[in-house]
């Protein structure tokens, strides 16, 4: 099974393109990892506003039996003075654990996120992160493998295109 | 696609064409490009600044001291060789009416033949299409060449120039210009008083919905000027604001003073029309 997590930014989708890229690593990073999943592919996001953004990024509907995962999730939009949310002193330090969390494949330590205090910090997609961890770990699954293809903090909102290739 | 000669441009392209005045007494800069290097510093700097075309003319539209063919020749045709060496992407407009001056001038390089009297030399659709290039196609209302207008009525100004410029351009065509080589220009305060002109800006949509492209001729006017009461000088910010009308109807083409602060605005339009996304969008999209 291969899981993908990425941002569910707005700024990925068609009709908000401009005539210079604001996000063109993010965008390549995310179509490449997009990219290397099957044909058959599950999103999980936690609205439809999410969900739209990811299924512009596979060109297709969510197919809800699908065998491989992508997972619309980011950290902190609270990183600096000019991010979306204002600076939160706590931002970064949640940020560098959810960094870790994702670094890893660490499907329990990421059931356990501290899902109140991420949306506090405006971090996107956790409760879909924690449930698809708790669901794959429950069912045996580990990540064997990670691939970190983006990880970076432009405009205040932490990203990350993250690669896991899971087995059980 | 609208073909200048060398150049070609998607029907979505809004094109700046920078005024070059090789003239002593031109309204607005009177003569400051007047010596050759002024003028060739000028289109450096216009083409710097993003203007798609140049238009290069030599003599004035307002009645003045009689300027001969010769001289005209002497103004303008070595001064297009030497911008065409100089700037090979720059589309190059010459503004004359006179069909021995386009001759001269197309066969240096020119472009575009910007026939701001309204075909008042029958053959110049001849040269035009001896060399492939485009043609402006201006409304005058008739008036003689470098008049000012004088007590001028139409019963619908906007139909007029709609009729009088597509037959232009139906002539050109006739002539063997390509159709995609032809624009058509109500032309303000050409054979118009204020109203005319304001009433043109108004309706320009009428003129686009002909399909030829249009081009407008705004900058500094007086039509702008006896609006806002203002002299030259003082208009750019009535300029822009006509520019913005023009621009909102589908308006292609715009002969211009200040290069830059028109690309604003048409940009600026054009994205608001939802004709052009914006440059570069971040904001609440993160």
């Amino acid at each position: 099974m291969r899981i993908v997590v990425a941002p569910p930014a707005p700024a990925l989708l068609p009709a908000y393109a401009s005539l210079v890229d604001p996000v063109p690593r993010l965008r390549a990073a995310t179509r490449a990892a997009v990219d290397w999943l099957g044909p058959s592919v599950k999103v999980l996001a936690d609205d439809l506003d999410d969900q739209r953004v990811a299924e512009s990024l596979l060109g297709r509907r969510s197919d809800l039996d699908g065998h491989d995962l992508l997972v619309m999730a980011n950290g902190s939009a609270r990183r600096s003075e000019k991010a979306p949310g204002h600076l939160d002193p706590r931002a970064a330090g949640y940020d560098e654990w959810l960094r870790q969390l994702l670094r890893l494949g660490d499907l329990e330590g990421l059931a356990s996120l501290d899902v109140d205090e991420g949306e506090d910090l405006l971090a996107a997609g956790l409760r879909s992160l924690a449930v698809t961890a708790r669901q794959l770990a429950d069912r045996g699954v580990t990540v064997r493998d990670v691939q970190v293809d983006h990880d970076d903090c432009p405009y205040g909102v932490q990203y990350w295109v993250v690669r896991w290739q899971c087995g059980s | 696609m609208l073909r200048l000669r060398s150049r070609d441009f998607d029907d979505d392209a809004t094109l700046m064409m920078a005024i070059v005045n090789r003239t002593p007494d031109s309204f607005y800069d009177k003569g400051a490009t007047w010596a050759e290097d002024a003028a060739f510093e000028r289109v450096a700097l216009v083409a710097g600044q993003g203007a798609e075309i140049v238009d290069i003319g030599g003599i004035k539209a307002a009645p003045g001291v009689e300027i001969s063919e010769a001289e005209e020749k002497a103004r303008v045709v070595d001064f297009v060789a030497r911008v065409r060496d100089a700037f090979p992407d720059l589309v190059i407009s010459v503004d004359t009416w006179r069909a021995s001056v386009g001759d001269a001038v197309c066969e240096v390089g020119a472009d575009v033949l910007n026939d701001a009297w309204g075909g008042a030399d029958p053959e110049l659709v001849d040269v035009a299409a001896l060399h492939g290039a485009a043609l402006v196609c201006t409304h005058t209302g008739g008036v003689q060449v470098r008049t000012r207008p004088h007590r001028i009525e139409y019963d619908d100004v906007v139909a007029a120039a709609i009729a009088d410029t597509t037959a232009y351009a139906e002539r050109a065509l006739a002539a063997g210009v390509a159709a995609e080589s032809l624009v058509i220009d109500p032309a303000h305060d050409f054979g118009k008083n204020t109203f005319h002109s304001l009433e043109v800006t108004r309706r320009l949509g009428e003129m686009v919905a002909t399909g030829w492209p249009v081009l407008v001729s705004l900058s500094n006017k007086d039509f702008v000027g006896e609006s806002l009461d203002l002299p030259v000088g003082e208009r750019l910010t009535g300029t822009l604001a006509a520019t913005a009308v023009c621009a909102l109807a589908g308006a292609r083409v715009y002969r211009v003073h200040e290069v830059v602060e028109t690309r604003q605005v048409v940009d600026m339009v054009r994205t608001i029309a939802g004709l052009r996304p914006p440059a570069r969008a971040i904001r609440g999209l993160a």
